[in-house]
């Protein structure tokens, strides 16, 4: 619209976003004060000495604990994805509607509703580990992820794919050099939401892990939180700063994929 | 979808079923651990003891417990007010706001406001329990900035207003994603309509009200049945703010199952529990999929 941005609204717009971000302070005063005491105070030293802490021992551990889960599961999912996505996009499979309309109701599943059972499942087969909370994770994610990159590879022209064919290229050359690269966004908007879904995930770690170093950093933090007493609120922040770096990241990394990719989440619902 | 022409595809089909094979598996071991828990709320099944090898069969109890004993109805009230009061009310209606005030502005207040709302959403959950946290404490930015100077004794905001809190602390995590969605839907809204409106004379809350509201209605139905669903079940933020307290005050459904299930190690109670809760979820969804397929 063209209605000039009056001073009024740029005012109330930079007051809430000041709004939005003040929490933060108390994050940041504390991670880089090493005497950090759990006030929120303006520090009287400043230094690096809570993001050594964060990074040793088994909070080093947790945060590669959480990569392998992030990326394994968005991977994983990807990968299933993508291989099943294809044929449901391009083929008339007989009962191919039941099964969509399966996956929409699937993907609406509280997660909380199959916890019981996947328990069980993974008590049963050893798998309370971290590639039991992959495949747990991959399984809770795969409708969402089928349904949107079905989407995705349905916006792809079947011209191109049959004009590839007349010149002699074959069903592998077709996926990698067509498709694949055409519904780049949706792809990577499907890894980070996996990826970030992954790496925030607390209740399946939290029920799957059972010892301090299997922990992912959700977990950990938690853990760590939850004692009450001595509490080193400086490690605590710096290692929440470490744990949320990522996730952010990842985003600004990809955002003008996700701009893209975002549209299509919304409509086809 | 005339597809029975593309000799890359039926030439394939092996290739292409060999393919589709571990999603259905994933998707098959989906729906076993559904028909799973169904089963299991008419258990007695425990997470530990005698009850988790020899369990027995217990009829209807399990889902007579949820409206006789304490707990339940509670815990659905809870989870109603705190979906209706930090989803609908705030993140959608705040999300709407900044995404239409956001159009008009210049580029560079956009994004420093886009990228601000971002970080609540981007911030793992813990984490973002852990702000709320020491922002609301005793000591924490909200006593220390607008509480104490005002002259009163700071007050401990999860102890006196656990449920509020988390509200507060969910409107702020989740607001990004309703902006997005709906910054993406007024994209679509066409230019000429909105012109057109303003030649014949609304006003800018006309325009909104009256235009932009009804064309975007989809992405409303869409973006609602998103966030009830997500916040219905929401677990990680209230389990680690509050873990249900102090009380009950806090506790939703998901963190009620919880604890009925993990804490208490009642599986066939918690079984029940999560049953109730995928057959709320699936009315409300139908409910708003009728709202988005309604012929307008």
């Amino acid at each position: 619209m063209d209605n000039q941005p009056s001073r009024l609204t740029a005012i109330a717009l930079a007051f809430m976003a000041v709004i939005w971000v003040s929490p933060f302070s108390w994050l940041i005063l504390n991670a880089f004060n090493p005497l950090s005491t759990g006030q929120l105070e303006i520090p009287k030293a400043f230094g690096f000495d809570n993001f050594g802490l964060a990074v040793s021992g088994n909070a080093g551990r947790q945060f590669f604990n959480s990569i392998i889960i992030a990326a394994g599961t968005a991977t994983l999912s990807v990968v299933v994805g993508i291989s099943a996505a294809y044929p449901l996009s391009r083929l008339r499979i007989p009962g191919r509607n039941a099964f969509l309309w399966t996956l929409v109701l699937l993907r609406m599943l509280p997660s909380a509703g199959v916890l019981v059972p996947l328990y069980f499942a993974a008590q049963r087969s050893g798998l309370l580990n971290q590639l039991g909370v992959i495949v747990a994770l991959t399984i809770l994610n795969l409708p969402f992820t089928l349904l949107l990159l079905k989407n995705f590879f349905d916006t792809v022209p079947i011209e191109l794919e049959e004009a590839a064919y007349v010149e002699g290229a074959s069903l592998l050359q077709i996926v990698t050099k067509i498709v694949l690269p055409m519904s780049r966004a949706g792809i990577a908007v499907v890894w980070f939401f996996s990826f970030t879904g992954a790496w925030n995930e607390f209740l399946l770690p939290l029920i799957f892990a059972r010892v301090q170093d299997a922990f992912p950093m959700s977990v950990g933090l938690y853990a760590a939180f939850g004692q009450q007493g001595a509490i080193n609120y400086g490690f605590l922040t710096a290692f929440s700063i470490l744990y949320a770096a990522p996730a952010i990241g990842v985003y600004f990394l990809l955002r003008r994929n996700m701009n893209t990719g975002f549209a299509g989440v919304g409509v086809k619902g | 979808m005339k597809n029975q022409a593309n000799p890359w595809l039926t030439g394939n089909l092996f290739v292409l079923a060999l393919g589709m094979l571990p999603a259905a598996i994933l998707i098959g071991a989906l729906l076993y651990f559904t028909a799973w828990a169904f089963a299991f709320s008419f258990t007695d099944l425990a997470l530990v003891g005698k009850k988790s090898v020899e369990w027995s069969w217990v009829g209807l109890e399990n889902f007579e417990r949820l409206f006789t004993r304490r707990g339940f109805l509670e815990s659905l009230w809870t989870t109603v007010i705190f979906v209706f009061f930090s989803a609908i009310v705030g993140q959608s209606v705040l999300g709407f706001l900044l995404a239409a005030t956001l159009r008009g502005t210049q580029s560079t207040i956009r994004s420093v406001v886009e990228v601000c709302i971002m970080l609540g959403w981007l911030l793992p959950d813990i984490v973002a329990a852990f702000l709320w946290s020491a922002t609301t404490s005793q000591t924490g930015l909200i006593n220390q900035l607008i509480v104490v100077p005002l002259g009163f004794p700071p007050i401990n905001f999860i102890n006196s207003y656990a449920l509020l809190v988390v509200t507060i602390a969910n409107i702020w995590k989740g607001t990004a994603w309703s902006y997005l969605l709906f910054s993406a839907a007024l994209d679509s809204v066409s230019r000429e309509v909105v012109e057109a409106a303003k030649v014949d004379g609304a006003t800018p809350f006309q325009r909104i009200w009256l235009v932009q509201l009804p064309i975007i209605r989809p992405h409303i139905a869409t973006n609602m049945l998103f966030i009830t669903i997500w916040t219905f079940t929401y677990f990680p933020l209230i389990f680690a703010m509050t873990g249900g307290g102090p009380g009950r005050q806090t506790e939703t459904l998901a963190v009620f199952l919880y604890n009925q299930s993990f804490s208490r190690g009642n599986l066939g109670f918690g079984s029940a529990i999560s049953v109730a809760m995928l057959l709320i979820v699936g009315v409300l969804s139908l409910f708003y999929l009728r709202l988005l397929r309604e012929p307008k």
